[in-house]
């Protein structure tokens, strides 16, 4: 017997019981849908986290103080003298309000100097004017969301030339009048909280804050080969003074938190697979009752065991397939509907996420620190990641699991004797 | 080489229900020779319907054996079963058991879909075949679609369509009314006499035997007696 007429002989049943046929393929198209969403997007925001932890660089270490005191520029130099590192970038951070153009709008508060902030971001790109003087007098560059809150739906409420006023969380309502010189461009999901942070020269931030020293010190390493041995030589320095987390530290640690989620996800969607199984044994053993007069009609007239039990695992086969097809669809128009709802959702919330850690590195360690950058998701952008290897992987396991459900029904549709099918009318 | 093309020796079926023992099949024994036109009759309940399922071997007999072109039907099981009632056997029931889903040309298919036989052969034959009992421009139809007696002929293509030794018609009037009913019956006995095919129909109604070459008259499951005409 061909195989065209087998899987016609399949067809036609399924297109002769056309709703049922759907309610199956559903079934199917719900649990491969769940692995496709839930994957793709576990995928995108866990490429989001490592991009963005991979921009603070491969050898970047950084160190928060666990103490009040934080650091001062003996640290400064004490870091700067390890051996096999090539930069020592001190950051003060702080929380504050600013008020422009009617709008008061929650920010981080960064001291940073020019030339260190370019190595932070790679590329300093301005939306609007230009960089600060790393001088004590206050100037300030606005991330684009403090610029264009959500709050004022995106408007422009804060332009280059105009002066805006800051105040200082804890300095009971202290508030500075100071001048815009630049407007950066969205950086998106970033090693600061960039979008919503005010960025000023590293003395006009400490004139601000009150402070002499830095919260946060980012130290490179040469080279990616040195870059555990700088850390642990910085551990051995300060002990348990000093949470010192290295990037691949965060992304080990980004790496197993997505690990662990996309295996819940997995969980829940291979329940949903599971569930299908049984809805497609379900329907196939119906459809068994009912063709029971049929097969006994193709036995009669010299169908063997096996041509029977082929039409009856195609039928299944089909199913899976073209479930699979359409729940890899599904799941992928699920997955930007998803991504679409939570930028809508970032974009709606009033208050930006402002951590004190700026470079989402908070006391308590890499986890900590990696959980700062992912609760951080009102500020990460990210896309599904539709990886070939999981939609082939989700096709397979549709195709399989429906193969599974229909092993029962189509043998014991081969099993009847045609004497007993031919009764049943 | 045996001369009849259906050969039913000492047959007996029994049935056990508790401890109770029906004999539906007694001892029976007769013959059909190729081209024979041949009735099995009986009243409802005499086990003629039985011996046509052990005729069909979709049924086994509990003692006794049936030859089929000279070939003993109980030495044959499983999928070379299936095979011999595809290529030797072919049946028409009362109930004309069409497979709604498909139109008349793929029904009549059917029997040819498990050899391995080009597509546009199989249909050709299909459409002679079709074409020669008359139903030329109905090839299109699904059984739903069309009358009793046209659904009647499309089953005794599908059944010849393999050429095969013996035609088994399950009392093949019974759903049809009197004119279709005679109209089947005499192209039953046609095929019978060009196509030399033994067809044996099973019947309640003696009208429907008037033409047949021999008739097995079947009480209480035995032999009652064989009229040669």
């Amino acid at each position: 017997m061909s195989i065209r007429d087998i899987f016609w002989l399949s067809y036609k049943d399924l297109k002769e019981k056309r709703l049922r046929t759907a309610l199956t393929i559903m079934m199917v198209v719900i649990g491969v849908a769940s692995i496709v969403a839930l994957m793709s997007q576990t995928a995108g925001i866990g490429a989001s986290i490592q991009t963005s932890l991979e921009s603070l660089g491969p050898t970047s270490i950084v160190l928060t103080s666990t103490r009040g005191a934080g650091f001062t520029a003996a640290d400064l130099s004490k870091l700067s003298s390890i051996p096999n590192t090539s930069a020592v970038i001190p950051i003060l951070t702080g929380r504050g309000n600013i008020l422009s153009g009617g709008q008061n709008v929650s920010v981080t508060i960064i001291g940073i100097s020019s030339q260190d902030l370019q190595q932070v971001l790679g590329s300093v790109n301005f939306y609007q004017g230009g960089m600060y003087q790393d001088t004590i007098t206050p100037s300030a560059v606005l991330g684009y969301d403090v610029a264009f809150p959500s709050s004022a739906s995106g408007k422009q409420v804060a332009s280059v030339g105009q002066p805006a006023t800051l105040m200082i969380t804890g300095q009971n309502g202290a508030a500075l009048t100071l001048p815009i010189v630049g407007i950066l461009q969205s950086y998106g999901a970033s090693t600061m909280p960039t979008d919503t942070g005010v960025i000023l020269s590293m003395p006009a931030a400490q004139l601000l804050l009150h402070r002499s020293s830095y919260n946060i010190i980012m130290v490179k390493a040469s080279n990616t080969s040195t870059v555990n041995g700088a850390a642990q030589f910085i551990t051995d320095i300060y002990g348990s003074s000093v949470s010192v987390t290295t990037t691949q530290q965060l992304l080990q640690t980004a790496a197993s938190v997505i690990g662990s989620i996309s295996l819940l996800f997995l969980i829940i969607a291979g329940i949903s697979l599971i569930v299908a199984a049984i809805g497609i044994m379900n329907v196939m053993l119906i459809s068994v009752f009912e063709r029971t007069h049929e097969i006994g009609i193709l036995k009669s007239i010299g169908f063997k065991d096996s041509h029977i039990l082929t039409i009856f695992l195609s039928q299944a086969l089909l199913i899976g397939v073209m479930g699979g097809i359409l729940g890899i669809l599904a799941g992928a128009g699920i997955s930007y509907g998803l991504t679409a709802l939570a930028h809508l959702a970032a974009s709606h919330q009033t208050t930006p996420t402002a951590q004190s850690g700026a470079v989402g590195v908070r006391a308590g360690g890499a986890g900590a620190g990696a959980q700062s950058q992912s609760s951080g998701l009102s500020n990460l952008s990210y896309e599904p990641v539709f990886d070939a290897g999981t939609i082939a992987i989700a096709l397979i396991v549709a195709v399989v699991v429906s193969l599974i459900a229909g092993v029962y029904p189509a043998w014991r549709a081969s099993k009847l004797q045609p004497i007993d099918a031919l009764r049943e009318l | 080489m045996e001369d009849y093309s259906l050969r039913v020796s000492n047959v007996s079926k029994v049935y056990h229900s508790g401890e109770v023992e029906v004999r539906a099949l007694d001892n029976v024994s007769f013959t059909f020779k190729k081209g024979d036109f041949a009735a099995i009759v009986g009243p409802s309940g005499s086990g003629k319907s039985t011996l046509m399922n052990i005729l069909g071997t979709i049924d086994k007999p509990s003692s006794g054996e049936v030859y089929i072109d000279g070939l003993p039907t109980s030495e044959i099981t499983g999928d070379r079963l299936a095979e011999f009632r595809n290529k030797k056997l072919g049946f028409v029931f009362q109930a004309f058991n069409l497979i709604n889903g498909l139109d008349a040309e793929k029904n009549v298919e059917l029997p040819l879909m498990v050899n391995p036989m080009d597509e546009k052969r199989r249909k050709a034959k299909a459409d002679r075949l079709l074409t020669k009992l008359g139903l030329g421009a109905r090839l299109q139809l699904k059984p739903t679609q069309l009358s009793g007696g046209e659904q009647q002929r499309v089953a005794i293509a599908r059944a010849l369509i393999n050429d095969p030794v013996i035609v088994l018609a399950d009392e093949p009037t019974g759903n049809l009314d009197t004119k279709s009913g005679d109209e089947v019956v005499s192209l039953l006995r046609k095929i019978s006499r060009e196509d030399k095919v033994t067809v044996v129909m099973v019947t309640h109604n003696l009208e429907t035997t008037k033409h047949c070459d021999k008739i097995i008259y079947i009480r209480d499951g035995k032999l009652e007696k064989e009229v040669v005409k």
